[in-house]
């Protein structure tokens, strides 16, 4: 404080206190420290990379020092560390430019949760009892080389199984080169978000097995069948962008979004039109907007790739007249051809295909007849339409299409393994109970496990080798999509780790180098870190950075949080020549809908995704935003089915299927079609910490085991389920009833 | 010449992902309650987004509104208060004023927009989630009430960096944290008293509406209506 502000403060009290007995006295209330001495705290911000979903959106993250309460050579005491304190998005990262979806937003939590495994543990009790002991690292780690060395002198090397979710940049390549190295076959990725059907449509409509990128900004008119693009699919943030430019970017223009499906999803609910069309009837109502059409000639021919795989294309498509499939859609004839003749005269125009379309046994035919629709509208690699982002092959990185083993291949894959190492995957929780996951891991003699939280499937390993949270490691990743521009994102660890933990790959590597022999030679890399800057390198060739000292670009990468590019081109797969089957409009369902009169449709969760983020306090506290419940799970019903069968508002449900039961409140929303049942993923958690254990009810446990023919992944869209009244639930939710205005007295 | 910090949301941008509500819970050390207590109606969100269905299946609308703080010209919640707790600061922001606070809640019976929240209890965060709060925002302890400031202490750090820059400050540098994260660009913040800044040039739209304006509040927030997609208008 200068000397004069200081006076004038004395002399405004002394004022106040003359005045005090004879006059009014003054209502101002004096600050003895002028606003401008205030020193706010002083942050840094580092950027990292958002791990929560496979889109891969740069962070940046604020940091500032604070005392923590750690444990060292297991002694407790006060450390000052740098603290994480707040997560955005990367203003300078091509997919989401500054922006951060809610999940992000919460990504925070994973450091400092109270349910972190906060060193290594070797099970002390019966398998699956949750009975652990710490051990130190080097006890932990001459344990899984002993074991290793073991496969190895018995020849049995191939009983080594590395099963993960979707392992990002050169982590996928390192675990990749370590099991080719060491005899086994590659590793299994299970991750129940992934689009490994559309992946396959586009490998035979575009010669291009990727996810699609959208440029929504430019187009005029979207429609999308089922593709929660807004919330949970795909790109998310990117999307989103584009769709606040879509509808208020440009002057005089304003994008129209028609969205199909049954269930209203978060999307939905943001469109100008929603259509209930039947379930798995997608692929049909596209082809019937095609025929319109071609019909009436509102579009030139087409003849791609795209085209030539649906069969009676050249012909125009006759059986899928909308009078024909108007009664197999459940949408009116007239209201097609409406559509139709929409989409033709306001291009740009865009399909997006996602979910439950892709999740019934026809799920290939309904992706396949968008892709074709697309194709019709000219709207493939142009403006305002769907291409696909550049991915530039650093380093021994894996196509996110190579080693998906999506199907019931999984469990067959694991009886055969003697070691499983174990990454980023819960199939316990999220694969369908036909599937036997557990039994087929009870098989296995010794299985490892990399996870930070005590999941369902962690539960059940012999050793816990805990890795840091992300914001403590080494992150990489080459997004699939959301941009056209060219990126590596590249983020080294932001803040100490917090607990005796070390980083999957570190450990990987010294792993490596204790077996020896082979292994040791193909990963000579001290760290990952080592890793990560030879696998960059490269890249400096082909940036305006080449004069730069190698170092000096180096520290340049991690200071932007990644290498970026326009004008690289997409480098397109191998054309896929192969003609599969796909004359099925109509999917099959398992019940029988005498005894199961409801379709069955899981849907991935806005807050926790397919259950992995289920441990957060903050996304448990978020209202859903449709329902605004908090804490629970619930059964989705349409108000004319639930009157049939005398459920109201604040029933609990039972719901059947030929694979399981399960109970849970009803709620009754009128976004839903009549012949539906609806659940959100994510809650019912045997394990996963405190605030995610013994929580709702989770509605993989009635998903029956049907493929989607011709890809073999799980059609988690096609189970049929029965429901009734069992008695009174309650569930937490932020408004009243769906029809009013939140207010203080409802809300008690 | 003073700021006059406002808000406008686009309803026809906002798809209501609320992404918001997790960035002011992180901003503002907001913390969680609990199941119990939020079936109580006790969960505390300075933000929230209302969602209104309309009509039956299968001709089913929803709207989306993200809605705090209005930051009222003529606040309701002020005058009511005892103790000065809830006061309008020379900006033009209703602020609270927490250890002044005791909690008769008579802000929160006068305030039309219920977005003012009580502490019913002391806050609890489990251990080691504490070291994530934000040193910049007080804790707030039962008994006291708290609500939206549109990241005042935001707005106060580049303020008073602005000054020892000896520059003036613009808005394009200052964001609440929930405007910071939207995705679609649907929430804007700003100087009101500038008339070229983005956030007036927004209130001045012929989609513009104020929340409950008949009360006569004059809120700093303004609410741009959902456009109708016009066959003809592409």
């Amino acid at each position: 404080m200068e000397r004069r502000d200081f006076l004038k403060v004395t002399v405004l009290t002394g004022a106040t206190a003359a005045l005090g007995g004879c006059e009014k006295p003054v209502q101002t209330l004096v600050r003895f420290l002028p606003e401008q001495d205030l020193v706010p705290g002083v942050a840094e911000w580092k950027p990292s990379l958002c791990t929560l979903c496979p889109a891969g959106c740069g962070l940046i993250v604020r940091i500032m020092p604070g005392d923590a309460e750690v444990l060292r050579n297991g002694k407790p005491g006060v450390v000052q560390m740098n603290l994480a304190k707040k997560l955005e998005g990367n203003p300078a990262h091509p997919i989401n430019r500054g922006k951060l979806c809610a999940r992000g937003q919460a990504g925070l939590q994973l450091t400092y949760h109270p349910d972190r495994i906060r060193n290594p543990l070797r099970r002390s009790g019966p398998r699956g009892a949750g009975a652990f002991e710490a051990v130190t690292w080097d006890e932990a780690m001459n344990q899984v080389v002993a074991k290793l060395h073991e496969l190895q002198s018995q020849n049995q090397a191939d009983g080594l199984r590395f099963l993960s979710g979707r392992l990002r940049g050169q982590r996928g390549g390192l675990v990749r080169t370590f099991l080719r190295a060491f005899g086994a076959p590659p590793a299994l990725t299970f991750d129940p978000l992934d689009e490994p059907v559309l992946r396959r449509a586009n490998a035979l409509s575009f010669g291009v097995a990727k996810l699609p990128s959208f440029d929504l900004a430019y187009a005029r008119y979207v429609i999308s069948f089922g593709a929660d693009f807004l919330g949970t699919w795909n790109s998310p943030v990117a999307q989103a962008i584009g769709y606040g430019e879509m509808r208020q970017g440009q002057a005089g223009t304003r994008g129209n979004l028609v969205q199909v499906e049954q269930r209203m999803s978060y999307t939905g609910a943001n469109a100008d039109e929603w259509i209930a069309s039947r379930p798995g009837t997608e692929g049909a109502f596209a082809l019937s907007l095609a025929h319109v059409i071609l019909r009436d000639k509102l579009r030139p021919l087409s003849d791609s790739d795209a085209t030539r795989l649906i069969p009676g294309w050249p012909s125009g498509l006759l059986d899928y007249a909308p009078t024909t499939v108007a009664n197999l859609i459940g949408v009116p004839a007239s209201r097609i051809e409406r559509v139709a003749r929409e989409l033709a005269s306001h291009p740009p125009a865009v399909v997006i295909i996602g979910g439950a379309p892709l999740a019934h046994s026809n799920g290939l035919f309904n992706a396949v007849a968008a892709n074709a629709l697309n194709s019709l509208l000219g709207s493939v690699g142009g403006r305002g339409g769907i291409y696909f982002s550049p991915q530039l092959p650093v380093g021994e990185v894996t196509d996110a299409s190579e080693n998906v083993v999506s199907g019931a291949q999984l469990p067959a894959e694991l009886s055969a393994a003697k070691l499983l190492m174990l990454c980023g995957a819960n199939p316990v929780f999220a694969a369908p109970p036909g599937w036997n996951i557990s039994q087929a891991l009870d098989k296995i003699p010794f299985i490892v496990s990399f996870a930070s939280f005590v999941d369902e499937t962690t539960s059940l390993a012999d050793l816990i080798l805990p890795d840091h949270s992300p914001l403590e490691s080494w992150l990489d990743d080459i997004p699939e999509s959301g941009s056209p521009t060219a990126i590596v994102t590249v983020a080294p660890p932001v803040v100490t780790p917090l607990h005796d933990t070390r980083a999957m790959p570190d450990v990987l590597l010294a792993i490596a180098h204790q077996v020896g022999g082979t292994v040791a030679k193909v990963l000579p890399a001290e760290n990952f870190e080592q890793m990560l800057q030879s696998a960059i390198a490269p890249l400096q060739k082909i940036s305006p950075d080449s004069a730069l000292d190698p170092d000096k670009f180096w520290a340049k990468v991690q200071q932007q949080g990644g290498w970026w590019a326009d004008g690289v081109k997409a480098r397109p797969s191998a054309p896929t020549r192969e003609k599969p089957l796909l004359n099925s409009t109509s999917p099959k369902f398992e019940g029988d809908a005498g005894k199961f009169a409801f379709f069955f449709q899981p849907y991935i969760s806005q807050s926790f995704l397919d259950g992995a983020l289920a441990h957060l306090p903050w996304m448990q506290e978020l209202p859903d935003v449709l329902s605004t419940a908090m804490w629970g799970t619930w059964v989705e019903m349409n108000p004319k089915a639930a009157a049939a069968l005398n459920i109201e508002q604040g029933d609990l449900v039972e719901v059947r299927s030929q694979e399981g039961n399960l109970r849970a409140p009803v709620l009754i929303s009128p976004g839903i079609a009549p012949d539906l049942i609806a659940m959100p993923l994510g809650q019912g958690h045997k394990s996963l910490g405190r605030y995610a254990r013994d929580r709702g009810a989770n509605p993989m446990s009635l998903v029956a085991p049907i493929q989607v023919d011709e890809v073999g992944s799980l059609a988690w869209a096609a189970t049929r389920v029965a429901v009734s009244k069992v008695g009174k639930a309650q569930l937490a939710m932020f408004s009243g009833g769906l029809f009013e205005r939140p207010s203080e007295l409802e809300q008690r | 010449m003073a700021h006059r910090w406002g808000m406008a949301v686009d309803l026809d941008r906002c798809t209501g992902c609320e992404a918001c509500v997790i960035a002011c819970r992180a901003e503002n050390n907001i913390p969680t309650v609990g199941e119990q207590q939020a079936r109580m109606g006790r969960a505390l969100h300075w933000i929230r987004v209302e969602r209104y269905y309309e009509g039956e299946f299968p001709d089913v609308k929803v709207k989306f509104q993200p809605v705090f703080c209005q930051q009222c010209d003529n606040a309701p919640c002020e005058p009511v208060c005892p103790t000065y707790a809830s006061y309008h600061n020379a900006e033009g922001l209703n602020a609270q004023v927490y250890n002044r606070c005791i909690g008769t809640r008579y802000c929160a019976n006068a305030c039309p927009y219920t977005v003012r929240f009580f502490n019913f209890f002391n806050p609890v965060w489990d251990r080691p989630f504490h070291l994530q709060l934000n040193p910049d925002v007080s804790v707030r302890q039962v008994g006291v009430m708290e609500k939206c400031t549109f990241c005042v202490q935001r707005i106060k750090a580049a303020e008073i960096h602005a000054h020892e820059e000896k520059r003036e400050l613009k808005d394009e540098v200052l964001q609440p944290a929930c405007v910071q994260t939207c995705a679609p660009k649907a929430l804007v913040f700003g100087d009101l008293n500038d008339p070229e800044s983005e956030v007036s040039r927004l209130q001045r739209s012929r989609r513009g509406s104020k929340l409950l304006a008949e009360l006569g509040t004059k809120p700093k927030v303004t609410y741009l209506q959902r456009d109708q997609w016009n066959e003809k208008d592409a």
